[in-house]
This record gives C-alpha cells, structure tokens and sequence, in this order.
C-alpha cells in the first residue's frame, strides 16, 4: 500500500490541471526551473568541494581551491618537522622506506637534503618516496591503512546484517499487528510508535546500562579478543532491528491492507500460517520491503551513537573510526576529509543507481507517516 | 442438533484463538527486543535516579533522595553548565525549525506547482545520504575560519568582511542549522508534497475560477488542508534538533574543545560517558527531554485524529 501510493502520488503530479497552458504559467514553469538548477547547484556545491579537499594538502588549505591543484612535488628544502605535521610522517616508516637505520634521531629541523647528504641517499630515491605525498597524502595514508578495510567491513557486515534482520522481524511484526482489529494489537502498534518522539540519547544513557548487564552474562566479553568484538557487532545490530515507528507502521499498514479472504482461502486449501507466510504473503511484500530498505539504509550506514559507544575503539565501523582518526591527525585534515568522503560515497552510487526505489519510497515513507 | 451446532462453534471459536495466537506469537520476537531495549532500560533506571552513582562500573553506589531532580534549581555551578548549553539548543532548535519552511516546505510548493522533476528530486533528496556525522565535519570544512573553502569564497568575492568562525555561536546557531536544513530539505519536501498531493484538485481549481491570489490560494485552500504534513514535520524537527549529536562531535564538540558546539546531548553524553556524574546526567536528561516526550505523543495523536 505504502509505495503504491507513493508511486500513484507521484504520477498525479504529471496530471495537467485544466489551467496549465496560461502563457502565466509558462513564466512560471521556466523561472521555477530555472530555481530548482540554482538550487541544485547550492546542493551539490558542498559535496564537490569535499572532493577537491581531498587533494589539498594541510599546507595549502588557507588558499582557495575550486579546483583539483595540479600535483606538486616536495621540496627538498622541507623541514622534517613540518612534513610530520602537515603530513602526519610516520617516522618509523620512513627511516625504513630510506634505509635509515631506526637508532638515528631525526631532527625536526633537519631538510630532506640533508637527510640526502647525511645518510648518502640519492634525492631521487627521497623524491621518489615522496611523490605524490603532497596531493594524494589523504588517499594513500587511509587507503594503505588496514583499520581503514576492517572498518568498512565492519560497517558493510552490521548494514547487511540489520537490514535483512530488521525486514524479516518487522514482516512477522506486521504479520502479527496486521488490520490492528483487537486492543492488544493497538497497544503494541503504540508502543512502537513512541519510539519516534524520544530522542536518542535519552534512550541510550539507560540502554548502555541494562546492554552491559546482559553482555557480561555472555563468556569473552570481558576480555579482548573476537569474541568480545562479536558480542559488540551483535549488540548494535539487534539494536537496529529491534524495530520502531517506521518499520512497524510500513509493514502493518501494508499486510492489513491484504484482504482477509486470501488468507480465508489458503487456511481452507490446508495450508498452515507459515505457508501462507512463505507461499502468499512474501511474494506480496516486494513494494513495502524496498520502501523499507530505502528508508533504512542510510540510517545504518550512517550511524554513530551505537556504534561509538558500544564498540571498542579496535573494533569499530566506519565513522567513529574517523573520531579516533581526527585524534591521531588532529593537523591533518586532509586525510580526515578524504575519510568523510569515503564514507559518504558508496551509499552516494546505490543512491544514484537506485534513485527511483529511493523516491518513492520517501514518498511512500511521508505519506504513511 | 443444537448440541452439534454448539459443538462446530466451540470449535470454530477455539480455531480462531488459536490462530489469534499464532499471529501475536509472531509479533513477539521484535517486542522482546523491542521492550529490552528501549522500554525497560527506563524502568531499570529509575531507581538509579535517587543514587549518586558516577559511572557504568561504580561500586559504591548511595542513595541521595531527589538530590538529583533539584541540582538543576539549586547548584550554581551546574546551572553554569546547563543553561548556556539549554540556550544554544533552543537557539539551534528555533534555527532548524525555520529552515523546514524555508527550504522543504520552499521546494514543495515549487515542485507542485511546476510539475515533478525527478533529477530535482534526486538532487535535493541527495545530501540525506551523507551522515550527520559528515556534516558537520563538511562544515567545519566549509567555515573553519583560515581554511573553510566557503569563507574564503566569500572573502574573495568580497560577500563577507570577517571569516564566519564555525566554533563561535554564529558555528552552531547558524551555519549548521542552515546546513542541517540543507540535509534533510528532501525528507521535509517530501512530507509536504504528500501533503499537496492528498489536496483535491477540484478544491484548487475552483479558488483559481473564483479569482483567489497566489496568496490566498495557500492560506485558505493548502495550508489547512496540509495539517498533518506541519505536524509530521514538527514533530520530526523537534525531537530530531533537540537529540542532535553526530554534528556537534564531528565539530569538536567531544574532544576538539568546541565550547559553542556543547549542546544538550553532548552534555548528557559527558556526564553519563566522562565525566563520572551519571545519575546525575539521566535525571536532567530526562527532566529536559519529558515534556518534548509528552509533546511528541499528543502531536502524533493530532496528527491521526487529522488524517482520519
């Protein structure tokens, strides 16, 4: 029912009412549109400029860049110092990649031709390790860096994970609350429905402590290791598909609005409830599943509270892996901006791929409430 | 043959408890973990609100009396805190809510009356994909005060005299709002265009005939008919600006010593999480959250008595 009204509403608005043709409303039509490029632009503005900043080191961010800046090479004439500090220079990593042995201090003052001279490098192996540093350092530190891959595995794992768990319980959840035609069924429909006017960190704060009670009953949670890190990714996703306001008013209003006479006549023909389930009603429920899945989805994906606060720091998804990381480079934004934009881009392209699902299930999601 | 009749009735009777119990039986799953997690957290927490207990792992643990539901109107010191940080919430909240109307509420009626464009629709709808967590970190990028590429735009184009500061108050009580609104402009439009849509147009087209201005047209004809899209909206903003988090953190607001950026939530999220004083956080948490609890309730309520 949801996304059938969403999709009915929208091809009403390409019904022409009879005062369409006014030469006013020509006028209208062409500056309306001309509004809705401009705005347009405004919106894609911020994202376009996230991706130039990915490419503009910490050094030159006090200059405006609209544009990608041509790659620069480092100078031979810069302070190790400053390089650590625009750069975030691992030491370590760099007196290995020299061949320099990991007893020498380095200065903070010394230059990179210095280090030649000192050590008896050719300045090309030193420009060549830093090629590119520059301009691609964001890319190359978070690409290179395995907490980076685990963390979006992570977060691609407990995405997944909630999404199909969330869509089965909430079908059986609507399965249950379905027509809403006793009191009991209304009771839980509006328990549901109190989810949506509390706000989240009011829920958390009493969660975190009747979550911990439970996790200490589990074995391995209280010492590190996989299990504990298990334990974790599981609490956040029973904590996505526990349901709430959405979920359930999508899926009821949906599975009541069945008539009851399908499932009359599959319990005459002998089958039982699951078989109706099975056989009837899921191939029944593609409309409201995409709806449902649209509206979510960028709700896990982008999540932070839960996992922020019930996942170690060792073990953590995408974005409060990018808290640690403002941390750890606290001088270098440029990686932190390309970490933003990371996390923004696969769920930019299944947008855009998926755009009309995405659509109508925001009109359908509006229309139900 | 009255027996049998009784007998077939009994039995169809008992056939349909028991599918009735079936159909609760499948509901229960997501209750249990629905209840777990989100409804008896609160009731286990209530006796914790009469202690002072400081953190998640404090062992000693006193009974304080309603010490914690008076700090609020008594201590000093934690007015200090709290008031500047329920002062710039509200600031934020009253922000956020304007750019409802000023961009969802804008582009709905734009759409409606200019037709359904859906690479418009795309575009605005766009921005909801990036995290909140993004945002804020795309407006720190946007207005930190050296570097932000959108105050030196403006510099240069000579629009501003003075680097707008995202860690001043014009940060949070301005700029994110702006982008916030910006972030969930698609969601509002959304809810407003269902709105317009459940409109009958026969209603619209006879204003039209009998001469009604542009003006008129949205007062007398859409706006009263929109009501359950204002209050989805409201009810949406209110609750949503109120618990905002990710935004604040990704400014600074935890560890990057944003002072303007500490809003409500942050300062629960200290108290209970930093800063040892968890009873103490919960009570106000709930004393400032209850009522917009109670206000979200009955506008729901609204909302359904309206829409049937």
């Amino acid at each position: 029912m949801a996304g059938i009204v969403g999709s009915y509403a929208l091809t009403k608005l390409q019904v022409r009412s009879i005062f369409t043709h006014s030469r006013q409303r020509q006028l209208l039509r062409i500056v309306g549109t001309a509004v809705m490029i401009i705005y347009a632009a405004i919106t894609i503005f911020p994202f376009y400029v996230l991706f130039v900043r990915t490419f503009v080191s910490t050094k030159d961010s006090t200059e405006l860049h609209l544009w990608i800046p041509p790659a620069q090479e480092i100078s031979m004439d810069a302070q190790v110092g400053n390089l650590a500090v625009f750069y975030n220079l691992d030491l370590k990593r760099v007196k290995e990649a020299l061949g320099i042995p990991q007893t020498e201090f380095l200065q903070s003052r010394i230059t990179l031709k210095q280090i030649s001279e000192r050590y008896n490098i050719p300045p090309e192996r030193i420009k060549g390790y830093f090629a590119g540093f520059h301009t691609y350092n964001g890319w190359i530190t978070l690409l290179s860096g395995a907490d980076f891959w685990l963390a979006l595995g992570r977060t691609l794992l407990v995405t997944v994970a909630s999404l199909v768990g969330l869509t089965i319980l909430s079908i059986f959840t609507g399965y249950g609350l379905a027509g809403l035609r006793r009191r009991g069924q209304m009771i839980i429909y509006n328990v549901y429905l109190l989810q949506m006017v509390i706000p989240a960190m009011l829920i958390i704060l009493p969660q975190f402590m009747i979550v911990q009670w439970f996790a200490r009953l589990l074995p391995g949670y209280d010492s590190p290791g996989l299990l504990r890190s298990v334990i974790q990714l599981l609490i956040v996703v029973l904590i996505n598909i526990k349901g709430g306001a959405v979920s359930t008013m999508i899926m009821t209003s949906f599975i009541g609005a069945i008539p009851k006479e399908i499932e009359e006549a599959a319990q005459l023909d002998g089958a039982s409830q699951m078989q109706y389930m099975r056989h009837i009603l899921f191939p029944l429920l593609k409309v409201p599943v995409a709806s449902l899945v649209v509206i979510m989805l960028p709700q896990f994906w982008n999540q932070f509270l839960e996992p922020f606060v019930y996942l170690d720091q060792s073990n953590t998804t995408l974005l409060p892996l990018i808290q640690n990381l403002s941390g750890v480079y606290s001088t270098n934004f440029q990686i932190l901006y390309t970490a933003v934009f990371v996390s923004i881009l696969p769920l930019a392209v299944v947008y855009l791929v998926f755009r009309r699902f995405f659509i109508e299930g925001a009109m359908a999601g509006a229309v139900k409430g | 043959m009255v027996g049998t009749a009784m007998r077939l009735s009994r039995n169809a009777l008992s056939y349909q408890n028991r599918a009735i119990l079936i159909q609760y039986l499948f509901a229960t799953p997501q209750l249990v973990l629905f209840l777990t997690l989100t409804v008896v957290p609160f009731f286990v927490a209530l006796p914790v609100l009469f202690t002072d207990q400081a953190n998640y792992t404090d062992p000693q643990i006193n009974y304080v009396g309603l010490n914690n539901f008076t700090a609020l109107f008594t201590d000093p010191g934690l007015q200090a805190e709290y008031l500047p940080a329920l002062r710039r919430t509200v600031t934020f909240v009253a922000a956020n809510y304007l750019m409802i109307y000023l961009l969802g509420l804008s582009l709905a009626l734009l759409m409606y009356e200019i037709g359904f464009r859906g690479w418009f629709f795309t575009a605005v709808y766009l921005p909801l994909m990036a995290s909140g967590f993004a945002i804020g970190y795309i407006a720190v990028m946007l207005f930190a005060v050296s570097t932000g590429t959108a105050n030196l735009l403006l510099l240069k184009l000579g629009l501003i005299q003075k680097a707008i500061d995202i860690k001043s108050g014009t940060g949070t009580c301005v700029i994110l709002p702006i982008l916030v609104g910006w972030r969930w402009a698609g969601f509002n439009m959304a809810i407003f265009l269902s709105g317009l849509l459940s409109i009958p147009r026969e209603t619209i087209d006879a204003a039209i005939v009998d001469g009604a201005s542009y003006w008129q047209r949205l007062t007398r004809i859409y706006f009263p008919q929109m009501w359950p899209s204002f209050i989805m909206a409201s009810t949406f903003c209110l609750i949503g600006s109120f618990g905002v988090f990710d935004e604040l953190v990704a400014m600074g607001a935890l560890y990057g010593g944003n002072e303007e950026a500490k809003l409500l939530s942050v300062f629960f999220f200290n108290a209970a999480f930093r800063s040892d004083r968890l009873a103490l956080g919960m009570t106000m948490a709930l004393e400032t959250f209850l009522p917009l609890v109670l206000i979200g309730v009955f506008m729901q309520r609204l909302q359904r008595r309206l829409q049937y």
